[in-house]
C-alpha cells in the first residue's frame, strides 16, 4: 500500500459523497495503490449509512465507526492504527481542504521530509472567531517551542507512515504532532495549499481553545527538555530552592547577630518552606523517574530512530 | 472471553454480591423471588453470588440450594475488597451475553425485573431508577442532594446511582476497569466509556424503604469517591490543564505580594523582618510550584504511557478488503488517578 488517507468525520452526510470523489479525482491519476479510512467520531446522521453505500462499491474506502465522540485526536488515533500506507495523509471532512495537494505532498516525502504540513495561506474562514485564534495560537507555538509551524491548524498533512503510529496521541495532542515530531527530530516541510469555504454543516471549534494548545504546550516543551532524564529535570529545581532556602537562613542569621531584636520567624520560615519544596521536587523527580522507565514512550528513542532514518535512508 | 464461550452460556448471568457488613434479606426467599422473576421473563439464566459471609444463613443456605440442583454458581471471598471488586470476580464466572446485578435484599419490586429485561433494547445498559414513593422523606432529600451533586461535579444526570438493579451487556464491564466502592458510579464510567446508559423507572420494594441515617465517615467516603471519579472522567487525560491553571495563578499572586513588600521596603522603608505578610507570599510562591509540578508528573505519567491508555471504542469497521462487518476487541483499559 502507498498511500493511506485519514479522515476523521462527523456529522458530515452531505460531505461524504463529493469527498469520496473529489479524492478518488485526485488519486486516481497518480497510479497508486491507496486506501482511504473514515472515521466516524460518533455521528448522529447519516454519515455512516452515505459512506456504507459507497464503500460496498469501492473496497478502497473503509470506514471505523467509534462508539461515540471522542474529539478529533482519537479520531485520527483509531484511523493510524488501520493504516497501512507507506505515506498515510490526513485531512478534514469538511471539504476544506482540496484532495489535489496530496500529490505534491507525496513528492515532499519522497525527496526525503518524514512530514509535510499544509498552510492555508489564503484562508477562507471567519476572521474574528477563527483566524485571530489561530494566528495568536500559531505564534504562541512556534514562540515556545522554537519550531516554526506557520499553521499548525492544517488538517492536510502527510507524514513517513511508520511515524504516525509511534506517536503519543491524547488530550488534543494532534494539533502539536508537527511540533513533537520537529522536536524530536523529524525533518518537516510546509507547503501551500488550497482551502476552501464551508459548503456544508458547521464548524466544531471554538475559542477556548488557546489555553488548551498553551497548556498542553507547555507541558510539552517541558517534557522535551528535561525528561530524557526527569531525575536531572527536578533536580535542578529541588537545587536552586535549596540554594535559596539556604541564602535566607543565612542571611537570618546574619540579621540576628547584627540587629539585637531582630525576629527570626519570617526568614526562617521561608527558609524551611523552600527546604521543603526542594524535598518536594527531589521526591517527584524520582517519581518520574520512575513512571519514565516503566513507560512506553521512550524520547531517547525517537530520537535514536530519527538517526537511523537519516544515515540508513536520506544519505543513500 | 472467547466468542465460543458467549455463545453456549446462558442469556442473563446474575450476578448478586454481598458483604457480612451489608444489609440482606433471607436469602433462600430472595433467591426464589429472583428466580421467578427471571422465569417470567423466558429467559435462561444462571445465579452467581459472590460473598464473603461464611455464616450459615447465608453460605450455609446457598450450599443446600446448590446441592438441590439449582443453577448457582458460589464464590467465597476471605476477604471483601469493596462491591465493584466483587463484581470483577464475580463477572469472571459469568457465561451470559447479559449481566444482571441485583443487591442483597430486595430494591425494586419483584415484578419490575421482568419488565427492564424485556426493555433491554437499543441500548447498553439499563439502571433503574426507583419512584421513592416508600423512602423517609430524609431518605428522599438526601438522594436528591447526592445527584445534584454528581450532576453539578461531573455533569451527568442520572437519578438513581444507589440501585443495584442494572442490566447490561458483558462488554460493558470488559472495557470497563471498576475497582473498590465505584460501583455507585458504573454507569458513569459506562457513559464516559460510550456506551448508551438509559434509566427506567421502577417501583420501589417495601424492604427498600428504610430510615437510614448513616455514619458521618459513609458521607465522607462518598464524596471521597465522588472526587475521585470526577478526575477519573475529567483529568486522566489532561492533568496539567487542571492543576497548571491554579498553580501559575497562585504562584504569580505570591510573587506580586514578594514585589509589592519589596516596594515598601526599599522606596517606603518599612521593615519586613517581622511582618508575616512575606511568609504569606512565600507559601503561595511555593504552593504554586507544588501543584505546576504534581500537573507536570501526572502529565508525564500519561505522555509515557499513552500507549497503553487507548480508552476508545471501535463498534465496527465497514468495507476495506473484508466485506464482512467485524468486531474489534480494545485491550481493557487502565486508568490512573
Amino acid at each position: 500500500m502507498d498511500l493511506s488517507i485519514v479522515i476523521p468525520v462527523m456529522n458530515e452526510e452531505a460531505s461524504v459523497k463529493p469527498l469520496y470523489q473529489a479524492i478518488v479525482q485526485a488519486v486516481d491519476p497518480l497510479n497508486i495503490k491507496y486506501e482511504i479510512i473514515l472515521v466516524d467520531d460518533g455521528s448522529t446522521d447519516n454519515t455512516v449509512a452515505n459512506a456504507t453505500l459507497l464503500s460496498e462499491k469501492d473496497e478502497r474506502l473503509k470506514i471505523i465507526k467509534l462508539k461515540r465522540n471522542y474529539g478529533q485526536t482519537i479520531g485520527l488515533y483509531a484511523g493510524f492504527q488501520e493504516a497501512k500506507g507507506k505515506i498515510v495523509v490526513t485531512m478534514d471532512g469538511d471539504l476544506q481542504n482540496d484532495p489535489s495537494d496530496i500529490e505534491t505532498m507525496m513528492e515532499k516525502i519522497n525527496e526525503g521530509y518524514d512530514i509535510v504540513l499544509g498552510w492555508r495561506h489564503d484562508r477562507k474562514d471567519y476572521l474574528l472567531s477563527r483566524k485571530i485564534p489561530s494566528k495568536i495560537a500559531n505564534w504562541l507555538i512556534s514562540k515556545v517551542t522554537g519550531v516554526p509551524v506557520k499553521d499548525n491548524g492544517c488538517a492536510i498533512r502527510a507524514y513517513r507512515g511508520e511515524i504516525v503510529k509511534r506517536f503519543p496521541m491524547y488530550s488534543e495532542m494532534h494539533r502539536l504532532m508537527p511540533v513533537i515530531t520537529a522536536l524530536s527530530g523529524a525533518r518537516f516541510a510546509q507547503i501551500k495549499v488550497k482551502h476552501h469555504e464551508r459548503k456544508f454543516g458547521k464548524s466544531k471549534y471554538g475559542l477556548s481553545r488557546i489555553y488548551k494548545v498553551l497548556i498542553d504546550m507547555i507541558a510539552l516543551k517541558i517534557i522535551f527538555a528535561f525528561f530524557h532524564l526527569p531525575l536531572y529535570g527536578f533536580g535542578i529545581f529541588a537545587l536552586i530552592s535549596a540554594i535559596i532556602s539556604l541564602l535566607i537562613f543565612l542571611v537570618g542569621l546574619y540579621n540576628v547577630f547584627t540587629t539585637p531584636d531582630f525576629s527570626m520567624v519570617t526568614s526562617m520560615g521561608s527558609s524551611i518552606l523552600f527546604a521543603s519544596l526542594s524535598m518536594f521536587l527531589l521526591f517527584l523527580g524520582i517519581i518520574s523517574e520512575m513512571t519514565y522507565k516503566s513507560g512506553d514512550i521512550k524520547i531517547e528513542k525517537l530520537l535514536r530512530f530519527r538517526k537511523l532514518k537519516i544515515n540508513q535512508e536520506y544519505n543513500v | 472471553m472467547s466468542e465460543e464461550k458467549v455463545l453456549q452460556g446462558v442469556d442473563i448471568s446474575v450476578i448478586i454480591t454481598a458483604s457480612v457488613r451489608q444489609k440482606k434479606s433471607d436469602v433462600e426467599k430472595l433467591y426464589n423471588i429472583y428466580k421467578k422473576s427471571l422465569e417470567e421473563a423466558g429467559v435462561s439464566y444462571e445465579f452467581i453470588y459472590v460473598t464473603d459471609d461464611h455464616s450459615e444463613s447465608t453460605l450455609g443456605v446457598l450450599q443446600q440450594l446448590q446441592q438441590r440442583g439449582e443453577n448457582i454458581k458460589i464464590v467465597k471471598l476471605t476477604r471483601w475488597f469493596g462491591d465493584a471488586s466483587a463484581l470483577n470476580i464475580g463477572f469472571e464466572e459469568a457465561s451470559g451475553k447479559l449481566i444482571l446485578t441485583l443487591p442483597a435484599f430486595q430494591q425494586v419490586h419483584e415484578k419490575e425485573i421482568p419488565e427492564i429485561i424485556r426493555s433491554f433494547k437499543d441500548t447498553d445498559m439499563i439502571i433503574a431508577r426507583r419512584i421513592r414513593k416508600k423512602d423517609h422523606i430524609f431518605q428522599q432529600i438526601q438522594a436528591k442532594i447526592f445527584h445534584f451533586l454528581v450532576k453539578l461535579i461531573i455533569g451527568m444526570h442520572y437519578q438513581d446511582l444507589g440501585c443495584r438493579v442494572r442490566l447490561f451487556k458483558r462488554e460493558v464491564l470488559e472495557h470497563i476497569n471498576l475497582y473498590g466502592d465505584q460501583i455507585r458510579f458504573f454507569p458513569l464510567l459506562a457513559n464516559k466509556y460510550g456506551f448508551r446508559v438509559t434509566e427506567k423507572e421502577v417501583e420501589q420494594n417495601q424492604s427498600d424503604a428504610l430510615h437510614r441515617v448513616y455514619s458521618i465517615a459513609h458521607y465522607t467516603e462518598r464524596i471521597v469517591d465522588l472526587i475521585s471519579i470526577f478526575f477519573i472522567i475529567k483529568f486522566t487525560k489532561k492533568p496539567l490543564r487542571f492543576f497548571g491553571f491554579p498553580g501559575f495563578v497562585i504562584f504569580s499572586l505570591g510573587i506580586l505580594l514578594l514585589l509589592y513588600q519589596f516596594y515598601q521596603r526599599v522606596f517606603l522603608d518599612i521593615a519586613l523582618a517581622d511582618k508575616p505578610m512575606v511568609l504569606v507570599s512565600i507559601l503561595l510562591i511555593v504552593f504554586g510550584i507544588q501543584l505546576f509540578a504534581i500537573g507536570l508528573v501526572a502529565e508525564i505519567i500519561i505522555f509515557t504511557h499513552s500507549k497503553d491508555s487507548k480508552d476508545y471504542i471501535v463498534e465496527e469497521v465497514i468495507g476495506g478488503k473484508r466485506q464482512e462487518i467485524k468486531k474489534i476487541q480494545t485491550p481493557q483499559v487502565e486508568e490512573e488517578v
